[in-house]
């Protein structure tokens, strides 16, 4: 498989995905240049894990092109998806970590099936990338025997344990204190810097998301309404995504919604 | 649904033997592991459920016989019935409530913890590493299970026979060897082999298919476990046709 070269780490161009007569994404189009951290924010239910799951490959989509480092994947075979898979590393909502081994036997795991690297070297492997996200020390515990924060610093250790040179989180900070939540956010943005990689963070945490991003996007009802920098989004006056960085409980986006209407918007997307 | 198991059931079976042409081995420690699992821990029962229905056949045959003045034959009925059908049937259905319910469940959560997907985005397939350690194990216990199950199940027909009967203790064994032929042992550990890859099989198919929260994983436990029993109940009928008329 060649490489094209490409400005872009990711780009996504219209993309399209129905799930029966509901439309979930409708024709999303963004890039994400080598180095940045895109932030993907919207609602619950707007779509933006099922965008997440077409760019790592999960899900097909009905229309569009996703290329990740100028290679566009959406047509490819099981075999070649594994190979873009192994230049990018997913960090999951809920750590997504095998409870059966431990956290360094989790860590190694990539690392072990994906070459004949010998266990001495993954083990030298897992204590630098633990140490990275501020685990030393930690890999003969079980995943059920660390906090929630540290499940997802060891996900993200082992999104790290093959080099990737683009970083998928999803949710990263979901469910965690605010000082986890700030822990996890210095850790992408200092990994990014530090490692060169570019980032999609996936979240509805504004506090977070102005954090970290270089790049917003704001998905609603599978549509991009909002894009650009966090000063721009922030001057953005759509106000559906004002009333998103607020947090205010009523707006364009209604307290109360009744079945009819919600079952009309979603079949207007 | 039944193109999706058959794809699943080829893609474990053709990475089961993959190794044979120089592929990557299986993982040895997962192996072990799920043997330990299906094969070790599930004894005590498999001993129990066979020593039970052993018990139960002595009496119940012995019942009939005995208005035929030929209780003698208990012990070729014990013999006959525990090797070709008893045994292997309830360490299938022992295995199916204790393993495959098990496999189904565990299979389940981690898809649902987005364990399995995890796997995907590693590039690490997940038939191979979950399904494979888990289809060989219950391929490799059922058999051996089933020859406990059968020597506690003939031994438990001799214990009542000798005790309650009072039939002579190496007239029944003489009797009970007379009674069968190689073929019968190994219709019974050839069904049994057979019933270990349908549990697989089965058992990891709804695992890997659970949708939805731990509702799924429940529903697809009571599928699994029921969709294993039948599976196993209907191969049971279909070989025993077989080997009745093709041996």
């Amino acid at each position: 498989m060649s490489e094209p070269r490409s400005p872009y780490a990711l780009e996504v161009r219209g993309l399209t995905r129905s799930f029966g007569p509901r439309k979930i994404l409708s024709d999303v189009s963004f890039q994400l240049k080598h180095g940045e951290i895109l932030i993907i924010m919207g609602g619950s239910g707007c779509g933006k894990s099922t965008l997440l799951r077409h760019i790592i490959g999960s899900l097909k989509p009905d229309a569009g092109e996703i290329y990740i480092h100028g290679t566009e994947i959406t047509k490819l075979d099981d075999q070649e998806m594994s190979k873009v898979r192994k230049r990018f590393g997913m960090l999951f909502q809920t750590g997504a970590l095998f409870n059966s081994l431990t956290v360094g036997e989790n860590v190694a795991l990539p690392i072990l099936e994906s070459s004949d690297v010998s266990p001495n070297i993954a083990e030298l492997v897992v204590k630098l990338k633990l140490e990275l996200v501020g685990l030393t020390g930690f890999e003969h515990l079980k995943p059920a025997q660390i906090s929630g924060g540290m499940k997802k610093r060891v996900g993200m250790a082992r999104a790290l344990a093959l080099d990737p040179d683009l970083l998928f989180c999803d949710e990263p900070t979901a469910g965690l204190d605010p000082v986890m939540t700030a822990v996890i956010d210095t850790l992408t943005v200092d990994l990014t810097k530090k490692l060169g990689l570019s980032a999609v963070v996936v979240t509805h945490d504004m506090t977070s998301a102005f954090r970290i991003a270089t790049q917003m996007i704001f998905l609603f009802e599978g549509k991009v309404i909002a894009s650009g920098t966090p000063e721009e989004i922030k001057a953005n006056p759509n106000p559906y995504l004002q009333q998103f960085i607020r947090g205010d409980a009523d707006g364009p986006i209604p307290f109360k919604l009744s079945k009819d209407d919600y079952f009309k918007r979603l079949m207007q997307t | 649904m039944l193109l999706a198991y058959a794809q699943l059931s080829l893609r474990a079976f053709s990475a089961i033997f993959a190794p044979l042409f120089g592929r990557r081995g299986w993982r040895l420690s997962a192996l072990f592991d799920q043997m330990v699992g299906i094969g070790v821990a599930s004894m005590p029962t498999v001993a129990l459920a066979n020593f039970l229905l052993g018990l139960v056949l002595a009496i119940q045959g012995a019942g009939q016989f005995e208005k035929l003045g030929a209780t003698a034959m208990v012990a070729n009925l014990v013999a006959f019935s525990v090797l070709r059908e008893i045994g292997p049937l309830i360490t299938a259905v022992i295995v199916i409530g204790r393993s495959g319910s098990a496999i189904t469940a565990e299979l389940g959560t981690m898809k649902v913890a987005e364990e399995i997907e995890a796997l995907n985005v590693m590039g690490i397939d997940p038939v191979k590493f979950l399904v494979v350690p888990r289809l060989l194990a219950m391929i490799i216990m059922m058999p051996m299970l089933t020859v406990l199950g059968e020597g506690v199940g003939l031994f438990a027909g001799w214990l009542i026979s000798v005790t309650t009967l009072h039939l002579d203790p190496v007239f029944y064994v003489a009797n009970s060897v007379d009674a069968v032929e190689q073929k019968d042992l190994f219709t019974g550990l050839l069904k049994a082999l057979v019933f270990g890859g349908v549990v697989g099989t089965v058992g990891c198919f709804y695992g890997i298919q659970v949708e939805g929260g731990a509702e799924g994983v429940g529903k697809a436990t009571t599928k699994s476990v029921v969709t294993s029993l039948t599976c196993m109940l209907a191969m049971d009928a279909l070989l025993t046709t077989l080997i009745y008329f093709i041996l």
